[in-house]
C-alpha cells in the first residue's frame, strides 16, 4: 500500500519545482520581469544608456533604419516573447551577426532601463 | 629613328609593362597596379582616351556579381589583362577576372572565424589587394594577412597579425615596395594601440613593427595620463604612401580612444602636456626599419573621433617659387593640411568645410586654436560642432590631378552634439565613452556633402557638385580632363575637371563608396566601378541614415564601361 503522507509530500514537492516554470517569476531567464516596467523616470534613463551603449549600432534614441537591427520593432517581430528575445539576446550576444554579449559587462539594472525605454517607443504594427 | 634605337625602345617598352605590373612607382596608365593609383595616392590618370567630348558615350560593356552585400569599397587593380577585386564581408571573396570579359579565373574564398563580426566597428568593409612580384596581399576582418599565388589564388602564406577577438581587423590593402609588404590595423573603437608592421613579401616573416602610440620610456608617452596609453587608439586601418627617393612611408592613425577623452588628459581645451601622441596624426617612417621620422598631430586630445587615417597624397606643389615635396591631407577635422613630406614641417593648414571645434590652426605650433564651447567634457555636452564625427573628410579618396593641379574632395556637410560619459574598458567591447547625435545637417545648406574641387596652393575651393545625401564615392581624375565619383543614389558621374560641370551620369542601382579606377586593353580604355550602398555608418545617423538606406539597396557588383560607337 502507498504511504499516503509521502505521496502528499511528493506531490507538494513537484508542485513547488514545477510553480516557478508555469508563474514566470523575476529572475527565470525564460520568462524574465521588468522591475521598471512603465516608470517613465527609468526610459528616459534607459534613453541616455541606449545611447551611450548601443546607439553606434542601433541608432540614437533607437532610431534605426536597417531593419534587424531595428528595436523599436522587436513587438512586432516576436509578440509576448519580445520580452525573453531581448533578455537572452543580450546576455548572451548574437557573435555571428555582429551583436555583442553583454552579461556580465553591463548590469542587469542598465539593461532593465534600457528595455524601458525600448518598450515605450515600440512601433504599432 | 634608327633601328637599333627603335628596337631598344620596343625592348624598353616590353620590360616597362612587366616592371610597371611589379611597380606602383608609375603613374596610372595602361595597367592600374595599386589601390591609390600610384604610390603617392593621386588616384590620376594618364588615359585621354575617354575624354569630355565623348565621355557621355560612355555604356556598359559588362558587370559581375561580387555574390556578397554589406558596404563595398573595393578599388580594383588591372595588372596584365587580370582585375584582381576583393568584396565586403571577410573578404567574402578575392576574385581574379579576366578585365577583358569578367570571367572568373580563380576565387579565394577564406575561412573566417564566424565571431569577428562583433569585433568591426564600421562596416563589413575591404578595400581591395596590393600586388608585386606574382603575388597578391590581402587584409581581412579577422586581422590576418594572407598572401596569395596570382596565378592561382592559391594561399602562399597567412600571419595573424593581431588577435582579433581584442577588437583588432585589417580592412584595407597592405602597401608593397622592395621586398616588403606593410599593414595597418582597425580597432580605435575598440581601446587598441594602434601600429603599423612590415613583413616580407616571399615568406610572411615580420620585419619591423613600431607603435603609433609610444610606451614607457619611448618619447611621447608622457602625454598620456596614467595607463591611458593601453588603450589609446592610434589604430592605422586606412592606406599608407611612399616616397621611394626620400624611403619614407607615411601612415595615418586614428582617433584616440576612448572618444570621451576625460581619463587621457585634462578634459579641457588646455590640453598640454596630453596631446595624446601619435593618435589624429601622419606619420613618416622609415621604410626599412619603421623607425619614426617625423609625425604631425592634427588633433591633439582628441575628443570628437577626428581620425587622422585619411590618405596622404603625395605630390611637388609650386610654393612661393620653390617646388616643394609635399604631403596633402584633407583631414577628418575639416582642415586642409600641407606639410613638407620631406622635413614634416606644416605649410599650411585651412578649413575645406565648415569649422567651428577651432578657429584655425596656430602655424608656429601646428596646433588648433580650439573654441572651448565645441569640446565635449565628462558630462558636458558640445553642441552643434563642425564638421561631425564622420568628418569633413572620410576615407573615401580624394584624387590629385596633374593636369589640373586641383585636389577633388568628397567632403560631408554635417554637424553633431557630443558629450564625454564615464565607461570602463573591457576587451573586444567598443569602448567610446561617449554619447553623440549625429542626425544633423550642416552649418552651410540643406546638402548633406559637396564633392569640390580644392586648390592646394591658394588653400580655396574653385567649384562644387553640392549633392543632398552624405558619403560620397571616392574621386578619380584622367588625363582627360575628367573627375569620376559616385553616390548613394548609385549614380557614377564624370565631371569637368576645370570647372566641375556634370557631363555624364549612370546609376548603376546600388550605392557608390569607392572611386572607379580606368585602364586600357588592346589599346582601348575602360572605366570600372565596384558598387554597393554603404552599410554601418547609416545606422547611427537616426533618420538622416534612414534616407541613405532608402536611396538604394544593399548591392555588390563591378560594373564596367566603354565609349560607345
Amino acid at each position: 500500500m502507498v504511504n499516503r503522507q509521502r505521496w502528499h509530500g511528493l506531490v507538494w514537492a513537484a508542485l513547488l519545482l514545477l510553480a516557478p516554470l508555469r508563474c514566470g517569476a523575476a529572475g527565470d531567464p525564460a520568462r524574465p520581469t521588468n522591475p521598471y516596467e512603465g516608470k517613465a523616470d527609468a526610459a528616459e534613463e534607459g534613453r541616455g544608456l541606449l545611447n551611450q551603449y548601443c546607439a553606434h549600432c542601433h541608432g540614437p534614441n533607437a532610431v534605426q533604419g536597417e531593419r534587424p537591427r531595428d528595436l523599436r520593432r522587436l513587438r512586432i517581430r516576436y509578440g509576448d516573447n519580445a520580452i525573453s528575445v531581448f533578455w537572452i539576446t543580450v546576455h548572451k550576444g548574437r557573435m555571428d551577426k555582429g551583436m555583442p554579449v553583454w552579461g556580465g559587462v553591463l548590469p542587469d539594472d542598465t539593461l532593465w532601463r534600457i528595455y524601458t525605454f525600448l518598450e515605450s517607443i515600440q512601433t504599432q504594427p | 629613328m634608327s633601328r637599333v634605337s627603335r628596337n631598344l625602345l620596343a625592348g624598353l617598352g616590353g620590360v616597362a609593362l612587366a616592371v610597371s605590373a611589379a611597380s606602383a612607382m608609375a603613374q596610372a596608365g595602361n595597367e592600374w597596379g595599386t589601390y591609390g593609383g600610384d604610390y603617392a595616392n593621386t588616384r590620376y590618370s594618364t588615359l585621354n582616351q575617354i575624354h569630355t567630348g565623348n565621355v557621355n558615350k560612355l555604356r556598359v560593356a559588362w558587370i559581375r556579381s561580387l555574390g556578397s552585400l554589406e558596404s563595398q569599397q573595393s578599388t580594383p587593380l588591372i595588372i596584365n589583362g587580370t582585375m584582381y577585386v576583393t568584396t565586403s564581408t571577410g573578404p567574402k571573396y578575392v576574385f581574379a577576372l579576366d578585365a577583358k570579359t569578367g570571367a572568373i579565373k580563380w576565387k579565394y574564398e577564406p575561412d573566417l572565424p564566424s565571431d569577428y563580426f562583433a569585433t568591426v566597428c564600421c562596416g563589413l568593409d575591404n578595400r581591395g589587394v596590393a600586388y608585386s612580384n606574382g603575388r597578391i596581399f590581402v587584409g581581412r576582418l579577422d586581422a590576418k594577412l594572407v598572401a596569395l599565388d596570382a596565378n592561382t589564388g592559391k594561399e602562399l602564406w597567412n600571419v595573424t597579425v593581431m588577435d582579433y577577438k581584442t577588437g583588432h581587423a585589417i580592412t584595407s590593402p597592405p602597401l608593397v615596395f622592395k621586398d616588403l609588404v606593410v599593414t595597418g590595423y582597425a580597432g580605435g573603437e575598440y581601446g587598441v594601440r594602434g601600429a603599423v608592421q612590415a613583413y616580407k613579401q616571399a615568406t610572411g616573416e615580420l620585419v619591423w613593427k613600431t607603435y603609433t602610440i609610444p610606451g614607457p620610456g619611448e618619447p611621447g608617452n608622457d602625454t598620456w595620463k596614467g595607463d591611458s596609453w593601453k588603450t589609446g587608439g592610434g589604430s592605422t586601418w586606412y592606406v599608407g604612401s611612399y616616397d621611394p627617393k626620400l624611403n619614407l612611408v607615411y601612415w595615418g592613425t586614428s582617433n584616440a580612444g576612448p572618444w570621451g577623452g576625460q581619463t587621457r588628459g585634462n578634459d579641457s581645451s588646455n590640453v598640454l602636456p596630453y596631446s595624446n601622441v601619435y593618435t589624429a596624426s601622419h606619420i613618416a617612417f622609415d621604410a626599412d626599419t619603421g623607425k619614426i621620422v617625423w609625425a604631425y598631430q592634427a588633433t591633439p586630445a582628441d575628443v570628437w573621433d577626428f581620425d587622422g587615417v585619411n590618405e596622404g597624397v603625395l605630390a611637388d606643389l609650386n610654393l612661393g617659387g620653390q617646388k616643394t615635396p609635399v604631403l596633402m591631407k584633407a583631414d577628418r577635422n575639416g582642415f586642409f593640411y600641407v606639410i613638407n613630406r620631406r622635413s614634416g614641417k606644416l605649410l599650411s593648414a585651412q578649413p575645406f568645410v565648415p569649422v567651428n571645434w577651432a578657429k584655425g590652426v596656430d602655424m608656429q605650433t601646428g596646433m588648433p586654436i580650439e573654441d572651448p564651447t565645441k569640446r565635449p567634457q565628462l558630462g558636458k555636452w558640445a553642441r552643434n560642432v563642425c564638421p561631425n564625427l564622420i568628418g569633413g573628410k572620410n576615407w573615401e579618396p580624394m584624387s590629385y590631378s596633374m593636369q589640373t593641379g586641383l585636389v577633388y574632395i568628397p567632403s560631408f556637410n554635417m554637424c553633431m552634439d557630443i558629450a564625454n560619459k564615464e565607461e570602463e574598458y573591457t576587451p573586444g567591447k567598443f569602448y567610446l565613452a561617449s554619447e553623440f547625435n549625429l542626425d544633423m545637417a550642416g552649418s552651410s545648406g540643406t546638402n548633406l556633402s559637396e564633392f569640390m574641387a580644392w586648390d592646394p596652393v591658394a588653400s580655396k575651393k574653385v567649384c562644387g557638385v553640392k549633392e543632398d545625401l552624405p558619403f560620397l564615392g571616392g574621386a578619380m581624375s584622367t588625363a582627360g580632363n575628367l573627375v569620376f565619383y559616385g553616390n548613394q543614389h548609385g549614380e557614377l558621374k564624370a565631371i569637368d575637371a576645370r570647372n566641375c560641370n556634370v557631363l555624364w551620369k549612370f546609376t548603376v542601382g546600388t550605392g557608390i563608396l569607392q572611386s572607379p579606377v580606368t585602364y586600357t586593353l588592346d589599346g582601348k580604355q575602360y572605366l570600372a566601378v565596384v558598387a554597393g550602398r554603404t552599410k554601418g555608418p547609416p545606422s547611427f545617423f537616426g533618420k538622416i541614415g534612414q534616407r541613405v538606406i532608402d536611396a538604394s539597396p544593399e548591392g555588390g557588383m563591378v560594373v564596367v564601361f566603354e565609349l560607345g560607337s
